[in-house]
């Protein structure tokens, strides 16, 4: 993996356990007990847990039962309801603004390129490096599910496509499912190749994603295209809706901004409208996952006894992806199946799934901000000197030290992507189901599941960081 | 599957559910019936349909009453759980 990712997420990882250190109720901290699982640590990694690995999961399936339990407390319709309408509109300069998005994304773009091209070799100071991982996945990603979701605005693919003539070619009947395979595709893209340390590969990458893009929209039509194909702009959109402001438009047809209550909009029944969307929905929580877990001690250890059993090394890493995210796919199902029979109702499978696959975008959002956010705040600076001096490297790259305290803040991200998302589900349960009872009932294999992919999710971050083999 | 079970609905074969006479969905008992017909059709409701409605919103008054001094043991029972917990093992 990148030295840059994984310095980024081997602080962050640190942070994150001893934020998880402090909330343990207070209790003073005893030995590392979960470190020395952990074999070849270093002294910082042994500070990461002060309380043993299994008290310290059972703690954050804990808190998403409890928050489970607390949300099944508010069984008044009218208040969820009011709570999921509320809504403030702004009217919205739309040309100017439009302009001024094409045009920093046009800029952005043939910077990216030219300096990945031109630019210092050194990762830390070459602005194509910074401005793909720090600027936009983890910044702008980051706006986007926190603020609203610029990149329709923004996106320079979309941009040259419009100006392109298109073939206007149909898409056949796939649905979603091709943006599922271009987003594992992009995942694996990322695991397996240094893309955060050689400027060159990474602009490589960029233009193949590009080549490929603009045939397709040239193909298809840029507005199918983006709207189904692309996987980019379908991370976005979906991160988008965990946001709290949309755009909409009026009766007399001026765009509008709409300012909602964070994660409100996930209660949209329309939002999901097919079995494709609903897996794409699941490919974005596990592209989370897998990041993760393909830097633990114990896929190192199952991957090298893999290979030394004859398996080929690259075919384990896409085999473990789409094996994986068919597993969770699976068991989100699975899940769904038995919500049917706790809340006795004739909806069909197939329409819980679409209905309550929207909170987990919630999830994922919590997620990818306690993944990125510390490592946005300490690479900005370096971002900014990048920027400023984009072709030749500054004498040394300017970081930002984050306090002991800020691992408090991810933990509390992963926490409130799960409050979210058990609080969006109770009330899509209430919109679904005539029963009050029966709502709630509906949700116990959800969270069943929930609390298993959380406990999940919190182990891999429990777990030391090591370099993925064989890449 | 039967077919003429509406949009987002599917009704295993052999079984029987009451349907809603304004809208068709069917549920599993005559309590969510009522419900569902107070909830959507609350308009176009007959005075037997109302007061089958609303005697469906006492007995699921009382349920959720029930339903919350269970939760609330849960709740109880977890945070003193992991309390022990902690201060046992931490």
């Amino acid at each position: 993996m990148d030295t840059l990712a994984s310095a980024g997420r081997w602080r962050r990882r640190t942070r994150i356990a001893a934020g998880v250190a402090a909330l343990g109720l207070g209790t003073a901290a005893g030995p590392g007990v979960a470190a020395a699982h952990g074999g070849s640590l270093g002294a910082a990694a042994r500070e990461q847990l002060a309380v043993p690995t299994w008290l310290f999961l059972a703690t954050g399936g804990g808190a998403v039962g409890a928050s489970f339990l607390l949300s099944s407390f508010v069984t008044d319709r009218a208040l969820v309801a009011a709570i999921h309408s509320w809504h403030r509109g702004v009217a919205l300069p739309r040309g100017l603004l439009a302009r001024a998005g094409r045009l920093v994304g046009l800029v952005g773009l043939a910077a990216f390129v030219v300096t990945g091209l031109a630019g210092p070799r050194e990762p830390l100071a070459n602005l194509a490096v910074l401005g793909v991982w720090v600027g936009w996945w983890a910044g702008f990603a980051a706006a986007t599910y926190l603020v609203g979701n610029a990149w329709p605005a923004i996106n320079p693919w979309r941009t040259v496509a419009r100006a392109l003539p298109s073939l206007d070619r149909g898409l056949p009947g796939v649905g979603a499912w091709p943006s599922v395979a271009g987003l594992l595709a992009l995942i694996w893209i990322e695991v397996v190749s240094p893309l955060a340390d050689r400027p060159r590969l990474l602009v490589a990458v960029v233009l193949g994603y590009s080549a490929v893009t603009l045939a397709g929209a040239v193909v298809v039509g840029p507005v199918r295209w983006f709207a189904s194909v692309d996987p980019v702009s379908r991370v976005f959109r979906y991160y988008g809706r965990v946001a709290p402001v949309t755009r909409d438009r009026d009766a007399d047809g001026t765009s509008r901004l709409r300012l909602r209550l964070p994660g409100t909009g996930l209660t949209d029944t329309e939002s999901i409208g097919s079995d494709g969307e609903v897996a794409f929905v699941v490919a974005i929580l596990w592209a989370t996952t897998y990041d993760g877990l393909v830097t633990t001690p114990a896929w190192r250890g199952a991957v090298r006894t893999l290979v030394g059993a004859g398996v080929p090394a690259g075919l384990v890493y896409p085999a473990a992806l789409v094996a994986g995210f068919l597993a969770v796919l699976g068991s989100y199902r699975l899940a769904v199946r038995y919500s049917r029979r706790t809340a006795d109702t004739y909806r069909s499978s197939g329409d819980l799934a679409r209905r309550f696959a929207p909170p987990l975008l919630a999830i994922a959002a919590g997620y990818h901000l306690a993944h990125y956010l510390g490592y946005f705040l300490s690479l900005a600076p370096a971002l900014a000197a990048a920027t400023a001096s984009p072709l030749s490297a500054t004498a040394t790259v300017p970081v930002l030290a984050l306090p002991e305290w800020f691992g408090g803040v991810e933990l509390a991200a992963v926490l409130a992507g799960h409050l979210l998302a058990v609080w969006v589900a109770h009330a899509i349960a209430f919109e679904a189901f005539p029963g009050r009872l029966q709502a709630i009932r509906s949700q116990y294999p959800v969270v069943l599941a929930m609390v298993v992919y959380t406990t999940a999710s919190l182990w891999i971050v429990s777990q030391p960081e090591v370099p993925p083999p064989y890449v | 599957m039967t077919d003429d079970a509406p949009d987002g609905y599917a009704v295993p074969d052999g079984e029987s559910p009451v349907a809603c006479r304004y809208c068709g969905r069917p549920f599993g008992d005559d309590q969510l019936l009522a419900l569902h017909r107070g909830l959507e059709h609350g308009d176009r409701l007959g005075d037997d349909e109302r007061a089958a409605f609303e005697d469906a919103l006492a007995s699921e008054r009382d349920q959720l009453r029930r339903f919350r001094l269970k939760a609330l043991a849960a709740l109880v029972a977890l945070y003193f759980g992991l309390l022990i917990a902690y201060a046992a093992f931490a």
